[in-house]
């Protein structure tokens, strides 16, 4: 996956979206979006600066070879998940993740979404469909059953939204690109290849499957989110399309 | 450098962050099961060294009855703890917290028959016949070398963590064994007391030795740590200097190391052995210190940040 940092708007909606099809519990969250103030500043004067983070997915990952009982897999296509019937929940691989991407669902992570209260239907869906276990490590999986599901049908990851992760189809600025790492004609390939894309803390030798352009992470002077990511411009507002969207709405209608 | 809490959902992502998950709240179970493996493990070695049957019996029990069980505590699901073992798993061949479960697994095995030929109320000879010091020595050794990686393991399990530079050495696991050591000289001295035939003027003079040289590898662990990188300098200062100072000093060096040594030279200059009430202050002032040295170790564990050359200010 490749994270374009410029396109990034920080509106949440990818964390929204993994929530939604993970059925994710009130405390548990598989991909974030970290802020930092660089500089310290007082009210309007302070700058702020996010990124959006998620399992990396390591090619090496060091999660995979300390895994006391084999619950976290490395599968084929280098999606890296957890078992949960097999996790005794040890968080071995919680401590030793260098990106600290791994989380441990305690009871009070899975309080309900309105404790006290009947759980809502969205927490009784999710029971049924994407049942979550406490007392073991959870992480994102880059939607594999999403993928596989689509795969099987014939559609292509990173290219159809039916064979692609939740958070990369809802991303509004399309900052999100996912597809194949070892085709070197994918559009991931290209970008990493022309954008001169940069992982996290490659120097820990897990050569982690997400790569980031057109920005920086870290506290080098230059590092603000750039001004068109604060304000949204460089998003296509709906009504510059809505007489194109008209259009063809009204020669669907029509048929 | 300042966070927004309404936005920050993880603080350890921005700013060097104490690890909680093995300390804090339920974390204590394995703080606590961590303290045993080094008393069980090293109390045993030594009981081999000094050929001490009562010994080897309290180690077994320290291992099984207060080790395994507050380890096994800890996990989400305890009930699964059988899928950490061989032939449910074949993690042991990368893992280091497998390895080590299987090492404590079967250090009991081992121990146990060991234990069984040679007990003192009952005689196997006639019944073993020749066989009797073979299946002797192999099971010694065999119980010795799981013994030894019992007692190593921790020290391995935390060196694998990158992201926490202070437990990122290859000096670790030495230091949890000499302290595992250290601490079972001052264990077979309480045996000893006991009633449990033990050379206690012999165990002295190897507490003293194990103590000073407990003393220079913890100095040389943290000075080396020190310089390893701006995190784990953070965490040597919070330990030296900082939150968990006087832990450390009190704790690790004043009891854990200081007293116990003061009271073993003493009897040196005196001429006198130490008396059963010294020597019982000194055995708890260890067991402080193990408990102490263990607290420090996890408690000061800093994960790197994120975010990349963040200034420590």
């Amino acid at each position: 996956m490749v994270v374009n940092l410029i396109k990034c708007t920080r509106c949440h909606a990818c964390i929204v979206a993994c929530r939604v099809e993970h059925f994710l519990p009130i405390g548990m969250t598989w991909p974030r979006l970290i802020a930092w103030e660089p500089e310290a500043g007082q009210g309007a004067e302070a700058s702020l600066t996010t990124f959006p983070v998620r399992c990396n997915q390591c090619k090496e990952a060091p999660c995979v070879e300390v895994c006391p009982t084999g619950a976290t897999i490395k599968r084929d296509d280098g999606i890296v998940y957890i078992d949960n019937v097999k996790c005794v929940g040890c968080r071995y691989c919680v401590v030793v993740c260098p990106y600290q991407n791994r989380t441990f669902l305690s009871k009070d992570k899975d309080t309900g979404y309105f404790p006290e209260y009947e759980k809502t239907r969205f927490e009784k869906a999710g029971k049924k469909i994407y049942p979550h276990t406490t007392g073991t490590t959870e992480k994102c999986n880059f939607c594999m059953e999403r993928i596989d599901a689509g795969m099987s049908k014939g559609f292509k990851p990173g290219v159809d939204r039916e064979a692609s992760p939740a958070c990369v189809n809802t991303c509004q600025a399309r900052a999100l690109t996912f597809g194949d790492l070892d085709d070197p004609n994918s559009e991931i390939s290209r970008l990493i290849k022309e954008k001169n894309a940069f992982q996290l803390y490659p120097e820990y030798g897990t050569d982690p499957s997400i790569y980031y352009i057109d920005g920086k992470i870290g506290n080098a002077p230059s590092n603000l989110a750039p001004v068109e990511t604060r304000t949204g411009i460089h998003i296509q507002h709906l009504s510059t399309i809505e007489d194109k969207a008209s259009d063809i709405l009204k020669k669907k209608a029509g048929r | 450098m300042q966070t927004r809490q309404w936005m920050v959902t993880h603080e350890w992502m921005v700013k060097p962050m104490q690890q909680k998950e093995w300390i804090e709240r339920r974390g204590m179970l394995v703080w606590i099961a961590e303290v045993f493996t080094s008393l069980g493990a090293g109390l045993y070695l030594v009981s081999l060294f000094m050929n001490n049957w009562w010994g080897m019996v309290a180690s077994w029990v320290i291992i099984m009855f207060l080790k395994v069980p507050i380890h096994i505590l800890y996990f989400g699901q305890p009930l699964r703890f059988f899928r950490t073992l061989p032939p449910f798993s074949d993690a042991w061949k990368r893992s280091w917290f497998a390895r080590g479960i299987l090492f404590t697994v079967l250090f009991s095995t081992f121990s146990f028959v060991h234990m069984v030929i040679r007990n003192p109320y009952f005689d196997f000879a006639p019944y073993l016949g020749a066989a009797e010091a073979p299946l002797y020595w192999v099971f010694v050794v065999l119980a010795g070398i799981f013994a030894l990686g019992t007692g190593v393991y921790s020290g391995f399990i935390m060196n694998k963590c990158k992201t926490v530079p202070f437990w990122n050495t290859g000096i670790l696991p030495i230091v949890f064994l000499l302290a595992g050591i250290a601490d079972g000289f001052g264990m077979i001295i309480g045996i000893g007391l006991a009633g449990g035939q033990v050379d206690i003027a012999f165990a002295e003079t190897c507490s003293r030795v194990t103590l000073i040289v407990n003393a220079f590898i913890i100095g040389i662990y943290l000075i080396s740590v020190n310089f390893a990188s701006d995190v784990a300098s953070l965490s040597v200062r919070q330990l030296v200097v900082g939150r968990f100072a006087t832990i450390f000093w009190v704790g690790v060096i004043g009891l854990g190391i200081i007293a116990p040594l003061g009271i073993s030279v003493s009897s040196i200059y005196s001429g006198i052995e130490a008396s059963s009430m010294m020597l019982i202050t000194a055995i708890i002032c260890h067991t402080i210190g193990a408990f102490a040295l263990k607290y420090c170790l996890l408690k000061a564990g800093i994960h790197q940040p994120i975010l990349l050359k963040v200034r420590i200010t």
